[in-house]
């Protein structure tokens, strides 16, 4: 099973990726590691953090949901309008890898819930981010970085 | 109709009371202003940054006006006040005196405005001892240099936001 460190400004957690349920999208993901890029808040889905994934996709359809858990880590394609300030001339979704850090949170989309493909499980850490999340929210987000162990 | 500046970080909007719809609410946040202190941008509702009021200019309002429905516009601006017991979870990101009970100003610069989860499920609360949800006053003077500064409230954290009567 592979597992990847989530860090997140000043803490880390690792997640198991479930390559089990998510094959594709998994191996999709391992091709893309090591991430690092600007972590962003989201202003619209509850206690979530996310980065933009730097690929156009497509992500594999495969083992999604729509009803998100705490500690699960999750691409989609997010509405680029909640990451922009205005639409981009061409481009209305990108590719982010995010997770849940808190309850009261589920992705959603313009006009309803979004599915996610869930890629794996937070298992260690996810109280050190549950922190690290809303002291970034009140001092500035710095980088997202998720590399494979 | 009366009008409130808002300042932040170098620019500033400027809002109309809905002095005709919702009156006494309008005179309560007259009374108090000026206000300032850290705002914070939403993550439920998209584009909003709220201003919690503190101290001796907490407000406890009871509703006025026409429901919105949970509808909102971009440039809307909203008393809003929750009780303890309404709070969703822990609010690790606010001061803690407004971990419980919150009263603010919900403050839409932009768009989309109310979309995302706060949408889709709803804060509760016919009851008005619970949670009150009051729009009182909308933007008329919107520079996008204030949106911005808003917009950035989401990546570099906390910024002073200042409201004041505008009586030019």
């Amino acid at each position: 099973m592979t597992r990847v460190r989530i860090a997140l400004g000043a803490v880390e957690a690792i997640a198991e990726l479930d390559e089990v349920h998510a094959p594709e999208t998994t191996a999709w993901l391992r091709r893309l590691l090591p991430i690092g890029n600007q972590a962003m808040h989201s202003m619209e889905n509850g206690r979530e953090v996310y980065a933009l994934l730097d690929t156009r996709g497509p992500i594999p359809e495969e083992n999604q949901t729509i009803y998100q858990c705490v500690g699960d880590l999750f691409v989609y394609h997010k509405p680029a309008i909640f990451v922009e300030p205005v639409w981009p001339r061409h481009v209305r979704a990108f590719p982010v890898i995010g997770f849940i850090y808190e309850r009261d949170s589920a992705v959603r989309g313009m006009t309803g819930p979004l599915a996610t493909n869930i890629v794996g499980r937070i298992t260690r850490g996810l109280d050190a981010l549950a922190h690290e999340a809303p002291r970034m929210r009140r001092e500035g987000f710095g980088e997202l970085a998720i590399t494979a162990l | 109709m009366r009008r409130l500046l808002f300042e932040l970080e170098g620019t500033s909007a400027i809002a109309e009371l809905h002095d005709d719809i919702v009156p006494d609410t309008c005179d309560a946040v007259w009374d108090i202003l000026p206000v300032e202190g850290m705002s914070i941008h939403a993550n439920w509702a998209s584009r909003e940054i709220m201003l919690h009021l503190q101290g001796d200019k907490i407000l406890r309002l009871p509703p006025e006006g026409p429901s919105s429905h949970g509808i909102i516009a971009p440039g809307d601006i909203v008393y809003f006040w929750r009780a303890p017991q309404m709070s969703r979870g822990k609010q690790l990101a606010y001061s803690s005196e407004f971990e419980r009970e919150l009263s603010e100003f919900a403050i839409f610069y932009g768009d989309p405005s109310g979309v995302g989860l706060a949408a889709s499920d709803p804060a509760r609360g016919a009851d008005p001892t619970l949670q009150v949800t009051t729009l009182f006053a909308h933007f008329v003077d919107l520079p996008v240099e204030f949106m911005n500064k808003c917009e950035a409230i989401r990546h570099e954290g906390l910024k002073r936001l200042v409201v004041k009567r505008y009586e030019p």
